[in-house]
Parts: C-alpha cells; structure tokens; sequence
C-alpha cells in the first residue's frame, strides 16, 4: 500500500514551516546562500487557511493513481509505497493536474531548463514522500507542533482495528461482570 | 510573566486574550496546542479568528478597542454568580469594595452593544474561566498597544486576583512581551524611569548607591519616554528640553513608529542622528552617523526570557568586516566622550549589574550555565537558590504590606473612530514569518520566497466582494495621516468593517496610517485602532509598476544593487 503525508488541523498553527522544508529537502541547503531568483522554490505540499482550519494539504498517494491513468507519457509511475512523477518526462499538459481531485499538483517552472518559447519550462509538481532522501518526509521533521505524520500501511491497519472495536462497543453493550 | 513558560501547558484553563502566539511566538504557541492536547480549556478573546481562536473552547471574537468592557463583564459575572475565591481576596488583597462599584454596571447585557459578544457568550467564559483551576491568563499586544492599555492589564490582574489564581504554578497573568529580549532591556533599565533590576531613578537611595558605583552624579528626573521624542524635536517650546541629537541602535522608528510622516519630519529636523544596527533600514536614511553592529549570532550575552528566565547567547561565528558587538561600540563611544568603559567581556559587565541589583544577584554566569535558564527574582549567589518559576508563592505580593490592589477603571473607546470619510478600522498585526521591523526576516533570501514587498490587508470577504476586489489585487489603504500600497487578502477569519496588516514592509508601510495616541501610563501608541478607508486601484499593471519602482527607489536610496542577480 502506499504511504502518505496527513496533516492535523487541531495542532497545525499554520505558520508554513513545513513548506520551507519541503524545498530545502529538495533543492539543498545551498539555498540560504545563493540569489533567490537562481533557485526552484516550488514546495509540494501547501497550507491551507479557511475560517476555521488551517493544514497542509499534499498528495495523497493513491492506490488507482487517476493523474497517472491519465498521463500520455507514462512519466508518472508507483514504486515503493509512493507515487512520482518524473519531471523529465513530463510534457507539461496538465491532465494530471486537472485529473487529481485534491488539487495536489501545481504546474511550477524549473530553472535552467528552456522550452520552445525560450521560458522557463513548467512541469507537474507534487508531493514525492522524499523518495530518496535520507530521513523520511522533511515536512514531517520540521513541523515546530508535530502536526503532520507519515500514515503507513501499519499505522491504518492499527487504527483501523481502534475503529472496529469502537464500532463493536458502540453497537452491542459490552458486558462487564461484577467484581 | 508571573508565570513560567513552560507551565502554559499544565494550566486547566487558558484565558488568551490579545495575543496571537501562532504568528508572534510560535514556540509558545507550541505550549498552547499541547496544553490543549492535555485537556487544557481555552477562551480565545480576539477580533480575528487567530490559531488558538480556531481551537478554542470559546471565541470572543470582541470588537476592536472594547477589551475593557470586556474585561469588567467577566469580573461582574463571577462576583454576581458567587464564584469569586472571597477567602483568596480577603487574606491576600485589597480595595475590592472600591473595585465593586466600578463593574457593578458592567453587566453582559450592559457590554453586549460594546463587545458585539452575546451576553450568555460573556457568561459562559467567565464561568469556564472562574470554575477552571488552575487558570492562566497570557496576553499580547491586542492589549498593550491602546490608549487603554495599563488598565486592560490591571483589569485582567482582577480576573486572577478575585479567582484566587496567583501564587502557584500554571496560573496568573503573563505578557507575552512583543520582542526577543525586550523584557531583557527592561530588566537592565533602558527605559525613562529605572536604573537595572527596576529600581527607580526618583529614589534618593537607589540613585546614590548607583552614583557611588558609577562615579558620577545622575539625574534625579524620570527621562523622556521613546513616544515622546517626535514632539520633544519638532514642537517642544522649552529650549532646554529640546531634543538635538539621537542616537538609536537596535529599532527602526521610521518604519516602527506610528504617524511615519510625523516621525520622519522629526528625524529630518534632529540635528544629529546615530543609527547602531546589523543592516541598513529605513532609520538609517536619515542617519548622520551609522554604526555597523554584530548580528546575534556574532554577540555573547544574555537575553531575558518573557517569562523572566535569563538565557545564555553565545557567539557562533566570528563577525566579519568592520562591525563590532553591541556591548564594544557603547564601551568605546562611553570612553570617547570622557567616561572611560574597560570591560574584557560580557561578564564583567554582567557581573557589576548584578551586584548593584538584588533580584538579580545570584544569576551568575556559572549558574546560567548551569541550568540553562535562570527566572529571576534570584538573590543568592549559592547554587541552591535555581530563581523563581512563578511569582507571589502563596499569595505574598511585592507590596508592602504583601497584599495585592484591585485597581478598576472604566472603558473608554479608542481615540480615532470609524467616521463618513474613513468608514473602517485599521490594527497592525504579525505574520510568522517576519519579526518586529523587517532589518532582519527581510534580509532572509527564503522568507521573500513565501512574502513580499508590498505585503497583505487582511479583510473581510464581503467587504471585498462590495469593492470588487479580488486576492491579491493591489489596493490604496488611506488614513487622515497618510496612506500606502498593499495587496488584499480577502478572509472570512475577519470581522466586517476591520482591516488588518503586518508592520514591516517597506512599501506596504501601514505605520503611515497610525496614530501617535499614547496609552497614558505606558506610553505606547494605539497601533490597534485607527480609522481609515480601502480604494480600489483601477489600473492594476500602473499600480504592479509603481509598487516595483517604490521598492527599487528605497533600495536604491539604501545602497543595495538594484540590478537582477541582486546580492540583497
């Protein structure tokens, strides 16, 4: 099964952390010291506000990908627990953008790689679980409220079984004889 | 704070009024979220739907500038209820008679039409704060930047005083001060009134103890309060009051201040003007002098927690180029003008301080060291005596007759109300990402990432639904003092009719629209409240063009490359 990111709105205190660790973890510490404009800052995942939530929202990782059904050049594939694009690959149509029901994935510019019209070249962006990179998801890391998570396939299974012996208690009166 | 910070988390019950922790301190707003993880109940008093407003148990969500009815309606309803502590405020306080006939009146129903809080809403908090034990108080700058201000805090110190939640841990009232180590510079006497460790300059003793140590003779007058000094330079009659010459380090009042233009005029006509900071600001364009400083990481010292706890700083880097720390160029500019200063380091000076103040003689360096963190009063320099986590142990108060005084006043509203030319409110706030002035966060290449130049207005969506504007629009934000260009963010987390916006950007300076109304007693200006009105910028493409050629013009004047591939 696939892993994913989930954010908790009751200790989430919107402050974005999450958001400049994303790119850190995927441009390099190099960051804080070279010119703003030479750099992709382009995070994967994105907080969002309403008037009485604030979390971030990210890819979900899901098991019938449809941004992947619907990709023409097969740039984005499933390999151990998570779903990626390839951004090499990717032709920038934005069918997986308009595809994906969560609005997890963004159309972003990549420095130093020219298209046609001689801009910069634009290519799907989401939330990679930081394949590849030592440590697990850096959102989750750096989150100052521990509010984002990675769910594993264990961690669902457990509360899965939290849930049905709740359902079980709430439906049948559980006896407790008399001591 | 009479409390410690990290006690937040164990109180019952979490009265959080004025304060945003998530934008101002999101370490203490950390506090906050785990308290509530453990159960803790909050009542959120703000206009806006902040962070802890969000997961609050209950949301005053108070119309701007009526935090004192407020206030006096929770004190009404806990006395009319019968759920004061009446042993509490009979062995440990006075003038609760007195204090009585001031919130007799102050029934919800009397402050409904102020507040715009529902009555049964008033009651319901001021029964959940009563009933909770043990229940803390934190405010923040929603209280303190009013022309009633000190009375706000007197009247939420009534709130814990007639509930019996002083002197034990997790409980009473604490001000989240505004700036890293702001409380600092009060406990070493960089205000008007007091020599370090509080002690007063009126005070014949206090002063010759300090002359004795000093050498010298010092001024038995209180000093002129920073608020003060626009008028002491432009309109002051008396020509000895007059002030000539400032010399500023550390503050950026031309981008802080309220009224800029009034504050600008000042440091135009001020003969002679110092600015000593780790980055050119918009003070600086008016600086005769400027004294390039060491940036924190490049000093050693020690800073003082809100909570009152002194921290040690160290030094991680070696400063580079022609800056010195802050502590070197007071010594050199002392010595210069004929008080020779020969301190080694940090401690020495740490160390005659402390001799001359006796709630903080016994927080030596070893005992920081030691401990990591050191909450004064500490008196003794023995390591047995750690500081004091909370104050009034037992409800002993620092009067002297260690007895604590109901002080009640009555509201008044703010200065400059909602009128047919500026028909909405303004109030600055903060935003996570940028602290105080913009000297530091603005220079942080990552931060202009997630914000920019010219900043947001935080506004109503109906409001801009009215005026047609959509997020991210450039609009003009106006007061009868001046006005400025920023962005609209339209959100339902604000009330109609209020406009909110951060106080750092340098072209979306809201501070030109401020006033200058001072709180009475603290001297802080009311950058909560003030009247102005939103216009939308038909010719947005002009209006993208002006807002680049106001930020280009300042960096310009400021001596930044303007050219792409700028070093910032």
């Amino acid at each position: 099964m696939n892993y994913f990111v989930k954010g908790n709105p009751d200790l989430c205190i919107g402050c974005r952390t999450c958001m400049i660790g994303c790119v850190v973890a995927h441009e390099g510490k190099h960051i804080f010291e070279v010119d703003p404009d030479s750099y992709d800052f382009n995070p994967r995942l994105h907080v969002v506000r309403t008037v009485r939530l604030s979390v971030p929202v990210q890819c979900k990782h899901c098991e019938n990908p449809a941004c992947m059904a619907v990709c023409p050049v097969g740039a984005i594939s499933q390999k151990d627990h998570c779903v990626i694009i390839d951004q090499d690959k990717c032709m920038g149509c934005k069918s997986c953008m308009d595809a994906c029901p969560f609005g997890a994935i963004n159309m972003t510019e990549r420095k130093g790689h020219i298209q046609a019209d001689e801009t910069l070249k634009k290519t799907a962006n989401k939330c990679d679980l930081c394949y590849g990179l030592p440590g697990g998801p850096a959102c989750v890391r750096v989150c100052p409220t521990e509010a984002l998570a990675l769910i594993t396939e264990e961690d669902l299974e457990t509360a899965m079984e939290r849930k049905r012996a709740e359902t079980a208690r709430n439906t049948f009166k559980e006896n407790h004889p008399q001591e | 704070m009479s409390m410690g910070i990290p006690e937040i988390e164990d109180a019952g019950c979490l009265l959080c009024f004025g304060y945003n922790g998530a934008d101002s301190h999101p370490i203490v707003a950390r506090r906050i979220v785990r308290g509530r993880q453990k159960g803790m109940k909050i009542i959120c008093a703000d206009p806006r739907v902040t962070e802890t407003a969000r997961i609050s148990d209950i949301h005053l969500q108070l119309k701007g500038g009526s935090n004192l009815a407020l206030v006096n309606a929770m004190a009404n309803v806990i006395w009319k209820e019968g759920l004061a502590d009446t042993k509490f405020i009979e062995e440990h306080t006075k003038g609760f008679e007195e204090f009585l006939k001031v919130i007799e009146k102050y029934t919800p129903e009397y402050a409904e039409p102020i507040t715009h809080i529902p009555a049964e809403t008033i009651r319901k908090a001021a029964r959940m704060y009563a009933t909770t034990k043990p229940a803390m108080i934190l405010y923040g700058m929603g209280v303190c930047q009013f022309t009633q201000a000190v009375d706000v805090v007197k009247g939420l110190a009534n709130l814990a005083l007639m509930t019996g939640n002083f002197g034990g841990p997790a409980m009473g009232i604490g001000p989240v001060r505004g700036q890293n180590n702001v409380q600092g510079a009060c406990d070493m006497g960089a205000l008007p009134n007091s020599y370090p460790g509080y002690q007063n300059v009126t005070d014949p003793e206090a002063r010759a103890k300090f002359e004795k140590a000093w050498g010298v003779s010092l001024p038995s007058e209180i000093g002129c309060p920073i608020t003060h000094v626009p008028h002491r330079i432009l309109h002051e009659k008396d020509e000895k009051k007059r002030i000539h010459a400032y010399y500023i380090f550390g503050e950026d009042p031309a981008q802080s201040d309220p009224d800029l233009a009034e504050v600008r005029e000042a440091l135009d006509k001020c003969d002679f003007v110092v600015m000593q900071d780790i980055y050119m600001n918009k003070t600086g364009l008016y600086a005769d002098v400027i004294l390039p400083a060491a940036a924190w990481g490049e000093n050693e010292g020690i800073y003082t927690c809100a909570d009152r706890g002194f921290q040690r700083v160290r030094k991680l880097i070696e400063p580079e180029g022609d800056v010195k720390p802050d502590w070197q160029i007071i010594a050199e500019i002392s010595t210069a003008m004929g008080y020779p200063m020969n301190y080694k380091n940090t401690e020495e000076i740490w160390n005659e301080m402390i001799d001359l103040c006796p709630s903080f003689k016994g927080a030596t360096y070893e005992k920081i060291e030691k401990y990591g963190c050191v909450q004064w009063p500490c008196r003794d320099k023995s390591m047995e005596d750690k500081g004091t986590p909370y104050l009034h142990k037992d409800g002993i108060f620092g009067t002297k007759d260690h007895k604590a005084l109901f002080y009640g006043t009555d509201w008044h509203p703010p200065v400059e109300l909602e009128n047919d030319q500026y028909p909405m409110t303004l109030s600055t706030v903060r935003e996570v990402g940028h602290y105080s002035v913009r000297t530091m966060t603005g220079n942080c290449r990552t931060l202009r990432n997630l914000e920019d130049e010219p900043g947001w207005v935080q506004m109503n969506t109906g409001d801009c639904e009215r005026m047609g504007l959509k997020k991210g629009e450039l609009v003009k934000i106006l007061s009868k003092r001046g006005y400025c260009i920023t962005r609209c963010l339209p959100t339902d987390r604000v009330e109609p009719g209020a406009t909110y916006m951060t106080y750092q950007w340098w072209v979306g300076a809201c501070n030109e629209l401020t006033t200058a109304k001072l709180d009475p007693i603290s001297n802080t200006p009311e950058y909560k409240y003030c009247a102005c009105r939103v216009e939308k910028i038909e010719d947005q493409e002009w209006a993208e063009r002006h807002v680049m050629e106001l930020y280009d013009d300042i960096r310009a004047q400021m001596g930044i490359d303007t050219g792409k591939g700028a070093k910032a």
